[in-house]
C-alpha cells in the first residue's frame, strides 16, 4: 500500500517535472500591467509587464539596485507603510487590482506572504510565532491550531527538529532554522502567493539546499515569486526567470530559456557573469 | 604581481612604527588608570553615602526600632519621630505618577515612531524632550499656583462625581477638594516624569528593526496588532528599565513635591488629603534640625530609607527585566 502510494506519487512528480518547464502552460496568477515604481521624485520602475504563471516558480534576478525587491515589495503593497513611495499601473492578482485603495493592505498580505532576506522570527515562542499570524484573520479552535501549526512546521521541513520545544522562544534556533521558521509562518495563513525576498543570501550552503528543496515542495500549492542574487539559485528552482536592470524588465521567460539562449545582450552579459 | 619597493614596509619604517607603539602603550597606561581611578571613584562615593547615612540614622532606629518605619507620629515636642507618613506619601504620589505617565508615555512615544508624519516628529520629539529640561522649582511653582486651584475649582469636584458613589474607589476620591495634596502631587509628578520615559520609549521603538515589523505586516497584522505582538515586546526589558528609571525619579523628586503635596503630617484614605514624603519632609524640616539632635537623626534615617526604596526598585528592575529575558 506504502509502495504504491510512494509511486503515484514518483509518477506525479514526473509528471509535474515535465509539466514544469512550461511556465506558459499554467494560468496567470498575477498579471503586472505598465507598473512604474516612485520613490519620492526617483523613479525605481519603469512600464514593467508581466504575468506570473499560477503555481509556479518565478525568479527575479539582476544587480544590486535593479528594482527587483521593489516590484516585490509592490505584490504585497508593503510599500504603502512608507509614506513618499508609490506605485502607479496595475497589478492584477486573479483580475483584482491590488494597488486599489479599496483593497485592505492586511487582507492583501494575507493572500501575498512574504519571506524576508534576514530570519525574522517574532521575539515570542516557536509556537506563538506561527498561531500569530493564524489567529490574526481567523478564528479557530485550540485543536485546530495545533493542526495547523504542526501542518505548516512539517511544510517548511522543520516540524521534527522543533516539535519537543515548541514553546521555547524562537529567537534561540538557528539562522536556517529561524528561515524555515518564517516560511513556515508565511504558509501557516494559507496564503496564495509566497514571495521570497533572498531568502538564503543569510544562510549557509546546506541551509539553503534546504530551503530550495522546500521551494521545490511549495510550488505544488503556491504560486512563488524568488528575488534571488544568485543566479545558480535562480537556475535551479524556477521554472521562469525575470531580467532586472535599471528598473526595467529587459526579460521575461522560461529559466531554460532565459540561461540557455538569453535574446538580449545584457542578460547574456549578467547570466555569463561580465557585470553585475 | 610584484611589489613596487618604494611602497612596500622597509626596516626602517617598522622600526619607526614601533617606537610610535611604544609612546601609545604609555598614554593607554595613563588613560587605563585614569579609567580605573573614575570607576573605583564611583564606588567609593557610593560606599560613604551609604555608610554616612546609615550612621547618621541609626542613633534613630535604635531609639524607635523598627518600629520608627510604621509610626505615624511626627513630634518635634515629644522628639518622637516616625516615617510612616513619608513612606506612605512617597510610594502613593510615586504610584499615582507611574499610572498616569506610563500610558501617557507609551501612547505619546508610539504616535512619534509609528503615526506621525515625518515633518512632525522632530518638532513634537523636541518639545518633549524641553518638558524633561523644565527644572522642578518651576514644575512646583506652576503646580502650585496653576493647577491646585484648577484641581480644587474644577479636575476634584469631578472625580468625586464620577467615582464618588463607586465603593472603596470612591473613598479616595472623597473630602473637601481643597488642591494641594497627594493627588495633585502625583499629577505634577507623572508631568514631570512623563517626558523623560517617553523620550526613552521613543528610543526603544526606534530601535526596533523595521524588516520585523515589515515581517509581522507581512501575515496580515494591522497597526494596532503590530505594536501588540512586536513592537512592545521587542523592547519589553527596556521598556521595564525605562518605566523604572522614571519611578526612581518620582520617588526622589523633591521641589516640585513639596510645593504641592501639601505638607501635612498625616494619612487619610482620600487623595485629596494633604500629605509628606520622605524628600520633601527632609527639605521643610531640614534647616531646624539641630546638629546631634534626635530630629536630624530621623531625617538621616528618612534619607536612609529613601535610598534603600529606590535601590529595591532598580534591583527590582533587574529581577523582571533578567526574567522576562528568560521566559
Amino acid at each position: 500500500m506504502n509502495i504504491e502510494l510512494s509511486e503515484m506519487s514518483e509518477q506525479l512528480r514526473q509528471r509535474r517535472a515535465a509539466a514544469i518547464d512550461d511556465g506558459r502552460e499554467a494560468a496567470t496568477k498575477i498579471s503586472i500591467e505598465a507598473l512604474d515604481f516612485f520613490y519620492g521624485d526617483s523613479k525605481a520602475l519603469h512600464t514593467i509587464d508581466m504575468k506570473i504563471p499560477e503555481k509556479r516558480v518565478t525568479a527575479m534576478i539582476g544587480p544590486s539596485g535593479c528594482g527587483k525587491s521593489t516590484l516585490l515589495r509592490v505584490l504585497n503593497r508593503m510599500y504603502d507603510l512608507y509614506p513618499g513611495q508609490k506605485a502607479v499601473g496595475k497589478v492584477l492578482l486573479d483580475g483584482e487590482d491590488i494597488l486599489s485603495p479599496d483593497v485592505p493592505a492586511a487582507a492583501l498580505r494575507r493572500r501575498v506572504g512574504m519571506v524576508f532576506q534576514k530570519p525574522t522570527p517574532f521575539p515570542m515562542s516557536i509556537r506563538d510565532n506561527i498561531a500569530f499570524g493564524i489567529k490574526l484573520g481567523e478564528r479557530v479552535s485550540k485543536s485546530e491550531l495545533d493542526d495547523r501549526i504542526e501542518w505548516s512546521l512539517t511544510k517548511a521541513a522543520l516540524w521534527n527538529e522543533v516539535k519537543d520545544r515548541l514553546h521555547s522562544s524562537a529567537v534561540g534556533l538557528s539562522g536556517g532554522q529561524q528561515q524555515r521558521l518564517c516560511i513556515a509562518r508565511t504558509v501557516a495563513v494559507k496564503p496564495e502567493v509566497v514571495l521570497l525576498d533572498e531568502p538564503t543570501s543569510a544562510l549557509d550552503p546546506i541551509s539553503t539546499a534546504r530551503i530550495e528543496e522546500l521551494i521545490d515542495e511549495l510550488k505544488s500549492e503556491f504560486t512563488i515569486v524568488i528575488v534571488t542574487h544568485n543566479m545558480q539559485q535562480a537556475a535551479r528552482c524556477s521554472d521562469m526567470t525575470g531580467f532586472f536592470l535599471l528598473g526595467k524588465l529587459i526579460e521575461f521567460g522560461q529559466t531554460s530559456d532565459i540561461f540557455t539562449a538569453p535574446k538580449d545582450e545584457r542578460t547574456q552579459d549578467y547570466i555569463t557573469g561580465r557585470f553585475g | 604581481m610584484t611589489v613596487d619597493s618604494s611602497t612596500a614596509p622597509t626596516v626602517s619604517s617598522v622600526a619607526a612604527s614601533l617606537t610610535k607603539r611604544g609612546h601609545v602603550d604609555v598614554g593607554d597606561g595613563v588613560f587605563r588608570f585614569a579609567l580605573n581611578a573614575a570607576a573605583v571613584a564611583v564606588l567609593v562615593i557610593l560606599g560613604a553615602i551609604v555608610v554616612l547615612l546609615f550612621k547618621g540614622g541609626f542613633p534613630a532606629l535604635k531609639e524607635f526600632g523598627l518600629g520608627f518605619f510604621l509610626s505615624t507620629d511626627w513630634n518635634p515636642v515629644t522628639e518622637h519621630y516616625g516615617a510612616g507618613v513619608m513612606l506612605y506619601g512617597t510610594l502613593i504620589t510615586s504610584l499615582i505618577a507611574m499610572v498616569l505617565a506610563f500610558p501617557a508615555s507609551l501612547g505619546i512615544a508610539l504616535f512619534l515612531t509609528e503615526v506621525a508624519p515625518e515633518r512632525f516628529r522632530r518638532p513634537i520629539g523636541t518639545a518633549i524632550q524641553l518638558l524633561a529640561a523644565i527644572p522642578s522649582i518651576i514644575y512646583g511653582m506652576w503646580g502650585f499656583f496653576v493647577v491646585s486651584p484648577l484641581m480644587a475649582s474644577t479636575v476634584q469636584p469631578f472625580l468625586t462625581s464620577i467615582f464618588g458613589p463607586i465603593p472603596l474607589i470612591g473613598m479616595l476620591f472623597s473630602g473637601a477638594p481643597v488642591g494641594t495634596g497627594i493627588l495633585t502631587a502625583g499629577l505634577i509628578l507623572a508631568l514631570m516624569i512623563m517626558p523623560f520615559i517617553t523620550a526613552m520609549f521613543v528610543e526603544i521603538f526606534t530601535s526596533v528593526p523595521p524588516v520585523l515589523k515589515e515581517a509581522a505586516y507581512g501575515v496580515g497584522a494591522t497597526m494596532n496588532e503590530v505594536f501588540r505582538a512586536v513592537t512592545i515586546p521587542y523592547g519589553r526589558t527596556a521598556l521595564v528599565g525605562a518605566v523604572m528609571l522614571g519611578l526612581g525619579r518620582a520617588l526622589g523628586e523633591t521641589m516640585a513635591v513639596t510645593f504641592v503635596i501639601g505638607n501635612a503630617n498625616r494619612i487619610a484614605a482620600t487623595l485629596y488629603s494633604p500629605g509628606a514624603s520622605i524628600a520633601s519632609t527632609i527639605a521643610n524640616e531640614f534647616p531646624e534640625a539641630g546638629p546631634g539632635s534626635m530630629k536630624l537623626h530621623a531625617l538621616l534615617e528618612l534619607g536612609f530609607s529613601l535610598f534603600v526604596i529606590s535601590f529595591l526598585v532598580l534591583a527590582l528592575a533587574r529581577a523582571l527585566v533578567r526574567n522576562r529575558m528568560e521566559g
